[in-house]
């Protein structure tokens, strides 16, 4: 389970001056569902993201996975997420067998076991035909289904994915919406970060709203709905934007 | 997972990411393997085909009269070396060689110039008068004007009747040329030999007609003969050369793996993806590190190699080395695989130290191109004529690679300095590695998005730490290691000063300011928790037991070791006299006072610096094995003694233990203080002697204590091992903090 208390990161600029990207963010993700990270761009979510996963070291606050510290024990909490973002590249000169053995070592994970585990995440994810074909020939849908291969080769209970979807086209991404969902279904808790709204309304209960570093809005997507009397997710995002605007304004 | 397998995994799956870029194969592979001997070979053909274009033609002559012109048209034609079987025509190598050994006739004085391919055609006219077409020009400015605007390639200016074997008269002649230009110089140079040759002649037909013999006119006749052998030739040369080569070829190597494997691996986005994975980010440095290196090394390797053939096989040797009395001395190459080692080290380590902290590939050329420059300047000082591996250059980075290698080529190379030089090597290396370490993880770096990489060293924008970071620990050792050999070196030179009080006066001045003054000015600035940095806190009583054992027993096992050392690694006799010096005049002074200089003082300064600082900056990412070892040898190294470094290492790595286990420095102080003091008052006779000698401590052959106290030094020490095994520890000795992500 992710759990995030008073979460703050603060950047210096070289002037003086203070850039605060996340401002005392809370809320957690329990095993088996799938959270919803919305906001604007430069709101402040992916900054959230690399603090859960022992990126960042936060300017404040806490973020605790299954009990432990992220910024105590940050390579014990490694071992318990998987990483993806749109962004994560591959080792264009390695085959995704290679990158996938190399980073099953870095997991400690025993050669045999890893065999395995690659094995039935090149099968789950259908990547038989290019498994043995260096990362820089691989088309962008199959550079991020290798990336998730990547992400779970350790099989973590915990899955942090930024712009999972993007660039990718409709098979790709039909078939990394269906993995993500898999996962949730055993018990794994993810944190999903993305503009598409269409992918957070068919696969989120509950979502977030980050807006300029701060959450301004969380819940169930139909305790939203209703409070915002929109029924179009879209809708429901620009009005809590907007409201979070004219608060901040004020 | 062990660090060493982690480290492991990580440096074989670089190796085979590098070797697969084509980039590095082109600059490791084919640039040695092809370009150089193909731009050897080349420029070795062009010289030749220039050589031979210039001698081909047929140069223009302006002289001043019809009576010149004869003259000299028959001179020329008369010239022995145009005369059939003369003077066989030479190639390009014999010519070079030949000029440079001065046979060429009347060139005797030339015999030590610079050989060029310009320098070489002209011997080539000069001894093989090219074809000469004379004309008369009556107006001498006219002349020098024609010479000027290139219608001539020279002026003959004869300034009275012409030379005869008959006169006594000496035939003053000008010889007009312009300098700029190859072929005025090439028909001056034909000319030259030509009256040369006529002036030994008339000169030899002169003494002849007066009975007198040739060495009439050379009473003094002087021989330069070598004594060196071919092989020590060969290994001067090679010495001066394969350094700065070595320099260059590694940095070359090690530039495309450096940057691909930091910037490189950001700009293409896989570093967020590896520092997702659980490892700490010196491990990923350390295995980075490894590849950099090999490949540097490999690099370096394979283009001494390809040179090296094409020149022995390719047959440019007599060029290279410019003499004929000279063997490459192959024997010699195992000493460059020696020396590669420790430069690759240390180019490897301050390349990803400049890389970790760009951000894309662009910028880290950019930062890498003065890098090149910095670490060429130290390798020319080390190669000017006359350097020697002495004083602060034993410890100069660079400069003693580069010296130690033309001493090991000549046969000169010692042990000791071989030491020095991996030793220092080593710890400029190790804080360049703590560095990039450092730098690879900063999230200014790793992240473009994540602010200004110049906040990195504002202090406002360090969080407090309680403990110093790896980079901050590995710079600060290698600062005070250098900083303290030449401030010693400094206090030693000046003659007299030696045991006065000025000297120990500058010591203690040196003790404090670096290493406690130089730590703490750090921890203020980056706001390092003082009181943990060095360990301040009261230790349980077990620790004060523990310190006793150690402190009052390892002095004689020292004495012990060392005597053992004596017999494979004696003290130079300078060294030993140095020391009796020091000894002599410690003697004067009152014991306690050299307490407080040789035992008081280090125990404080020495302590708070390694026991203190620099173990508890490095245990944290290092982890307490490693750190205590590391720490041990810095410790050692301190003291500018190969010959000391074991007993003072070993010294070391007992202090250090004492701190970890008990969480308090004191110990560690206690131990220091009572093992110098003992060290020093056991041999004088107003102090510990007498007392010693009464209980039967007498030095016996050998230099060694006696049995029972060696047994007894034994055993207190064995003692202290088990107070620090089995002893209650300081609650907050074993903690870690974890290092910032």
């Amino acid at each position: 389970m992710i759990r995030i208390e008073q979460l703050t990161k603060v950047f210096p600029n070289p002037d003086g001056t203070e850039k605060i990207a996340v401002d005392h963010v809370d809320f957690e993700v329990r095993p088996g569902e799938i959270y919803g990270l919305l906001g604007p761009n430069g709101a402040g979510k992916t900054t959230t993201l690399r603090m859960i996963s022992g990126l960042l070291r936060p300017t404040a606050g806490a973020v605790w996975i299954d009990g432990t510290n992220v910024t105590a024990e940050p390579e014990l909490v490694k071992r318990q997420i998987g990483y993806l973002t749109a962004n994560t590249g591959l080792y264009v000169r390695l085959t995704p067998r290679e990158m996938l053995e190399y980073f099953a070592t870095l997991y400690d994970i025993p050669r045999e076991a890893a065999r395995r585990r690659i094995e039935a995440l090149v099968s789950w994810l259908g990547m038989e035909s290019y498994v043995n074909l260096r990362c820089g020939a691989l088309s962008t849908g199959q550079k991020q289904r290798t990336n998730i291969a990547r992400a779970l080769i350790a099989d973590p209970p915990i899955l942090v994915l930024d712009e999972p979807t993007l660039g990718l086209d409709v098979l790709s991404n039909r078939i990394i919406l269906e993995f993500i969902r898999t996962q949730a279904e055993q018990g794994k808790a993810v944190l999903l970060s993305t503009h598409a709204l269409d992918e957070i309304e068919t696969m989120c209960k509950r979502i977030g709203l980050i807006h300029d570093g701060r959450l301004v809005a969380e819940g169930e997507l139909e305790d939203l709905r209703k409070q915002t009397g929109r029924s179009r997710l879209s809708e429901v995002f620009l009005q809590l934007v907007g409201a979070a605007e004219s608060v901040f304004a004020g | 997972m062990s660090r060493l397998s982690r480290i492991n995994t990580i440096w074989r799956k670089e190796l085979i990411d590098t070797l697969r870029d084509r980039r590095t194969l082109i600059a490791m592979i084919l640039v040695p393997i092809v370009l150089y001997p193909a731009m050897i070979l080349g420029s070795l053909q062009g010289f030749e085909l220039q050589v031979s274009r210039l001698r081909q033609e047929e140069y223009r002559v302006g002289v001043m009269s019809e009576s010149v012109r004869s003259w000299l048209r028959h001179m020329i034609d008369t010239d022995p070396a145009r005369q059939p079987g003369a003077q066989p025509e030479m190639s390009a190598e014999e010519l070079a060689k030949k000029g440079k050994e001065g046979e060429l006739a009347g060139d005797e004085e030339d015999a030590t110039r610079d050989e060029s391919p310009t320098d070489a055609a002209r011997e080539s006219v000069r001894a093989t008068p090219p074809e000469y077409r004379i004309e008369i020009v009556s107006d001498p400015e006219l002349l020098a004007k024609q010479v000027l605007e290139g219608e001539l390639h020279a002026g003959v200016v004869l300034g009275g009747p012409p030379p005869s074997a008959a006169g006594d008269a000496s035939a003053p002649i000008t010889l007009l040329l312009d300098q700029t230009e190859i072929r005025s110089q090439m028909a001056v140079a034909g000319l030259g030999g030509v009256f040369e040759r006529a002036d030994s002649e008339l000169l030899r037909q002169r003494l002849r007609r007066e009975n007198l013999a040739d060495t009439f006119v050379r009473p003094i006749d002087v021989v330069q003969e070598t004594v060196a052998t071919p092989e020590k030739v060969g290994g001067s040369i090679l010495g001066q050369i394969v350094p700065l080569i070595l320099i260059i070829m590694t940095i070359t190597g090690a530039i495309y793996p450096a940057i691909d494997l930091t910037a490189g691996e950001r700009e293409r986005g896989t570093l967020e993806t590896l520092m997702v994975a659980p490892v700490p980010t010196v491990d990923l440095i350390a295995g980075k590190f490894v590849v950099v290196a090999l490949i540097g090394m490999l690099s370096a390797g394979l283009n001494l190699l390809s040179i090296g053939g094409t020149i022995y096989l390719g047959g440019l040797g007599q060029i290279l080395t410019q003499q004929s009395a000279v063997v490459i001395p192959l024997k010699a190459l195992p000493w460059v695989l020696v020396v590669l080692v420790p430069l690759a080290i240390m180019f490897s380590a301050v390349l990803l130290a400049v890389c970790s902290f760009a951000r894309s590939f662009k910028e880290a050329q950019n930062y890498v191109m003065p890098v090149m420059v910095a670490a060429l300047i130290p390798a020319v000082v080390g190669a000017l004529p006359g350097m020697k591996l002495s004083g602060p250059l034993l410890i100069m980075p660079v400069t003693n690679i580069v010296i130690l290698t033309r001493d090991l080529f000549t046969g000169q190379g010692s042990t000791v300095n071989i030491l020095w030089v991996t030793l220092s090597t080593t710890i400029y290396a190790g804080a360049a590695v703590a560095v990039a370490a450092k730098l690879f993880g900063q999230e200014a770096v790793l992240f473009a998005d994540s602010g200004s990489i110049k906040t990195i060293f504002q202090r406002r924008f360090f969080k407090p730490a309680r403990w110093p970071n790896v980079a901050q620990a590995f710079l600060l050792i290698a600062a005070v290691f250098s900083a303290n050999f030449f401030i010693q070196q400094a206090l030693l030179a000046k003659p007299g000063v030696l045991g006065t009080m000025w000297y120990w006066g500058g010591l203690t001045a040196v003790i404090f300011g670096l290493f406690v003054g130089a730590p703490l000015a750090l921890c203020l600035y980056a706001r390092v928790n003082i009181k943990e940095t060095f360990a301040l806190r009261l230790p349980p009583l077990g620790g004060w037991i523990a310190a006793l054992c150690f402190g009052s027993s390892v002095w004689i096992l020292s004495q012990v070791w060392l005597s053992f050392q004596e017999t494979w690694l004696p003290i130079p006799r300078e060294y030993e006299q140095a020391f009796g010096e020091m000894l002599g005049v410690l003697d004067q002074i009152n014991p306690l006072v050299v307490v407080f200089f040789v035992a008081l003082v280090p125990a404080i300064g020495e302590e708070l610096f390694f026991r203190g600082f620099a173990l508890q900056g490095l245990r944290g990412s290092l982890g307490v094995i490693f750190a205590i070892l590391i720490v041990a040898v810095a410790f050692g190294a301190n003291h500018h003694s190969i010959h000391r470094l074991a007993v003072t290492a070993g010294l070391g790595v007992l202090f250090g233990v004492l701190v970890i286990r008990f969480g308090s420095i004191y110990p560690a102080m206690l131990a220091h203080l009572l093992n110098n003091g003992l060290a020093v008052l056991s041999g004088r006779s107003d102090a510990l002697q007498p007392v010693l000698e009464r209980l039967g401590y007498v030095v016996g052959d050998g230099g060694y204590p006696p049995v029972a106290w060696v047994l007894g030094a034994l055993g207190l020490t064995l003692i202290g091992v088990l107070i620090c095994m089995f002893g209650r520890r300081s609650p907050d000795g074993p903690l870690r903090e974890p290092e910032p992500i």
